[in-house]
């Protein structure tokens, strides 16, 4: 690994040692293939956030509403999204570092309501750790907190930005107008890294990115089982690996090993529940980030598990035809559009978001869902009561908490552990006793 | 001819809640009425076929928990206070409603209007997230969307004469709008930021026909009319959603007036006019766009502390009042680079958070105070 850390900032080394340390604990066990092939490639997002202050090559600063296969194709050019240093951080390296973030950007006038990560993410920036960028591009999902961030971000870095609009339907006009406005982007990232745009880079990346979505779509299928072979987290930290490796061979690889423990652990008819599962959720909203121990208390207590969450579904429509530019464009917008996750599911009408939900539940065979309300998803709460009432109709009961991803000061892992498993001894249970 | 007192009074009346009698009137006679979000909504297309383009508020909800329900109490109060007046039949007045991505919220509110509210009428339209050349011609197409359905629904045609004839009755309103705002900027304007608010909202639910008359006889006045007392401080409002002047009265009361308010329903909606002459359509789209832009569009921040300095100076304020509503990122955003960008400018500004239907607080009162005794005031 490159120069880290303690020589820099205490920041990097706290999340080096997260993730060194977890790698410590599961390399050797063959039962974390996937967890490991998670850490091997946070290892690698670590060295992506320093090397940009050894080589000092350009850097581009983009939003978690897309992913990085454009600024890839400019060779040279370090892809860093605005997020990811905060989000290492709540996942594998000190949570008490994001809260500083956060404090440091409320401190500095963004209200409170905006979302934790993406204060967060203006916290880092303005702490002066991330990486100073040439340019930022990005794209107006998944909601308005995230625009409040790329433009503090565009502020206070005094970096250039360009924005791609992404309008509110999907549609062959909507990929049209989406793609072009890729297109367009093309010159703004070479004047401001000064590197030039390689299509023939940018065909290879876009089937490594096709790479990545196929093994994806396996894994999100072999979780499908019932039992479900592989442990609940792992699907809640796909976001943050498709932003930051789509198109890289990082990402192929980290997905082939998640889709192959699922598919071995399947076949054995292993589980991911000791003793087996009693309860399948499907986790609709974000991930309880801070503490991911907080799923296997969640499958060893509660014998609960989530064999899939809108954090990991990935969607079917995020295939690029390499076969010209202008397919490759539009296969970018496609994704831009309906593979993001969370963009997939809010950016348009209602439907988009409670059709995901009905059929997660149906294909992934639910017994409950679980509404994890991060407190700054205005565009999730704003569809709760249509969402409570497609459950009535479908009969999944659903838990509503109100909780911060990223921040446990709102609600603690435990408070949510309570509410949990009030739900599943006096809802869920019952239930499935008596469909029995 | 009306006196000033007697024309404020009418506008009062007009915004104190959701049917006003000029509406009443309007529907009388037959005729059909749009409800509409957002500034970037053409009230000119609507005009120029006879249906009167009403600008959707929440003002006469008492109680948003019917809205509550389904969208939660995470989103701004403005959204669920003008929803919960939808779900409870105060709008069913509305022959249609036309809403845009505005914002999450917004965006989330139309989700009810079309699943719960369920009016003969709705169309949404996307609006691009930037205020550019390059994305002009999604901005026509998806105009030109809103123009067929809206033929179609509504039977008639929009031809280029009517559209100018829309044309020339807003630009007459803005225009006396502009003049109004005008006489804000002498040593001792003959009306309040109050009075000035009140006027630019009833502005946006009143038929032009009726407004035209009522803002002309409002500005004969104001001119007659001698200046108010002298303020401890003039002040410019900015910030985002902004239709109740009691908020305004309330810094007001404290010693401080409002000379100039960059908002939401206040100067951002009548300041660019439509050019009178090209193609009426392309001219109005432009217009609509190309308008001092909000905090929605991205890259526009430049414009945005331009506009807003230049009234800081044009209208010699002391500082700014800088209103946001709770839970809007749109304007968390903006308020964090504006206040930073107005610090290195060295122009006072204090941030409110506020809710809709709460704007005299007691909170309010005591911030403006401190800020006024900020500024030595």
């Amino acid at each position: 690994m490159a120069i880290l850390g303690k020589e820099r900032f205490e920041d990097l080394e706290a999340i080096h040692e997260g993730i060194t340390g977890m790698l410590d604990i599961y390399k050797e066990d063959p039962a974390s293939r996937g967890l490991n092939a998670y850490f091997k490639a946070f290892t690698k997002l670590v060295e992506n956030l320093c090397r940009p202050f050894d080589d000092k090559q350009p850097v581009v600063w983009y939003n978690l509403g897309m992913s990085p296969e454009l600024i890839l194709a400019l060779e040279g050019v370090h892809n860093i999204p605005l997020e990811a240093y905060p989000a290492l951080q709540d996942i594998v390296g000190e949570v008490n570092f994001t809260l500083d973030y956060i404090d440091r950007a409320e401190a500095h006038g963004l209200p409170h309501e905006v979302c934790s990560v993406d204060k967060a993410g203006v916290g880092a920036v303005l702490k002066g750790i991330m990486p100073k960028p040439s340019c930022i591009l990005g794209v107006n999902t998944p909601c308005d907190s995230q625009m409040a961030a790329l433009q503090a971000s565009a502020e206070l870095s005094g970096a250039p930005l360009y924005l791609i609009d992404i309008p509110y339907l999907y549609g062959e006009r909507e990929v049209e107008y989406v793609a072009r406005q890729i297109r367009d982007a093309i010159p703004f990232l070479e004047k401001h890294t000064g590197r030039k745009f390689s299509w023939e880079r940018f065909r290879e990346i876009c089937l490594r990115a096709n790479g990545m979505s196929e093994n994806l779509l396996a894994w999100n299928e072999y979780r499908k089982a019932v039992p479900c072979p592989q442990i609940s987290k792992l699907i809640c930290l796909m976001v943050p690996l498709f932003i930051t490796f789509a198109g890289t061979e990082t990402g192929v690889v980290t997905a082939a090993e998640l889709a192959a423990e699922a598919r071995e652990r399947s076949e054995r008819g292993e589980a991911a529940v000791p003793g087996g599962e009693k309860i399948r959720a499907v986790w609709y909203q974000d991930p309880v980030w801070f503490d991911l121990q907080f799923y296997d208390w969640m499958e060893s207590e509660l014998k609960m598990v989530i064999p899939m969450d809108l954090f990991g579904y990935h969607a079917p429509e995020g295939m690029i035809d390499v076969s010209s530019r202008e397919s490759m464009l539009r296969g970018l917008a496609h994704r831009f559009i309906r593979v993001m996750p969370m963009s997939r599911q809010f950016k348009g009408p209602i439907e988009w978001y409670l059709n995901d939900y009905v059929t997660l539940c149906r294909e992934y065979k639910a017994d409950c869902g679980i509404f994890a309300g991060h407190v700054a998803c205005k565009h999730a709460w704003g569809g709760l009561g249509l969402l409570k009432e497609k459950c009535r109709e479908i009969g999944i009961p659903l838990l509503v908490f109100e909780f911060d991803m990223f921040d446990p000061r709102v609600t603690s892992a435990e408070s949510i552990q309570d509410q949990i498993t009030q739900f599943v001894n006096n809802v869920v249970l019952p239930r499935i006793e008596l469909k029995k | 001819m009306k006196s000033k007192q007697e024309i404020l009074e009418i506008f009062g009346q007009v915004i104190s809640g959701p049917m006003n009698r000029y509406v009443s009137e309007w529907k009388k006679s037959g005729k059909k009425v749009v409800g509409y979000y957002c500034s970037y909504i053409p009230e000119e297309l609507f005009t120029s076929i006879g249906v009167l383009p009403y600008r959707i508020r929440g003002a006469g909800s008492k109680d948003s928990s019917v809205a509550d329900a389904y969208l939660s109490a995470r989103l701004c109060t403005f959204v669920r206070h003008s929803l919960a007046l939808a779900l409870s039949g105060e709008l069913n007045f509305l022959d249609g409603v036309v809403s845009m991505n505005s914002c999450d919220h917004i965006r989330r509110g139309f989700d009810l209007w079309k699943h719960k509210v369920k009016p003969g009428f709705s169309y949404f339209i996307s609006v691009p997230r930037v205020q550019d050349d390059r994305v002009l011609f999604w901005f026509e197409e998806e105009m030109e969307g809103l123009k067929k359905a809206v033929e179609d629904h509504f039977g008639k045609k929009v031809t280029p004469e009517g559209l100018k004839s829309a044309i020339t009755l807003h630009n007459r309103a803005r225009i006396l709008l502009k003049e109004v705002l005008d006489l804000r900027k002498s040593d001792s304007p003959p009306l309040s930021g109050t009075e000035a608010l009140t006027a630019a909202v009833a502005s946006q639910l009143i038929p032009e026909p009726d407004l035209i008359p009522l803002l002309e006889d409002f500005l004969a006045g104001l001119k007659k009319s001698g200046g108010g007392k002298p303020a401890r401080a003039r002040l410019v409002v900015a910030g985002g959603e902004l239709d109740e002047p009691q908020f305004i009265r309330n810094i007001e009361e404290q010693g401080g007036l409002v000379v100039a308010d960059d908002a939401c329903f206040a100067v951002r909606s009548f300041w660019d006019l439509v050019p009178e002459n090209g193609d009426p359509w392309k001219s109005i789209l432009r217009r609509y766009l190309f308008h001092v832009p909000c905090a929605r569009m991205v890259g526009a921040l430049d414009d945005r502390t331009a506009f807003l300095t230049s009234l800081v100076k044009d209208f010699r304020a002391d500082g700014i009042i800088f209103q946001r509503m709770k839970f809007c990122d749109i304007w968390a955003g903006e308020s964090h680079n504006i206040l930073w960008r107005m610090k290195k400018a060295g122009i006072p500004i204090l941030v409110l958070d506020r809710e809709y239907q709460v704007p005299a607080s007691g909170q309010v009162q005591t911030r403006v105070q401190a800020f006024l005794e900020s500024m030595g005031k």
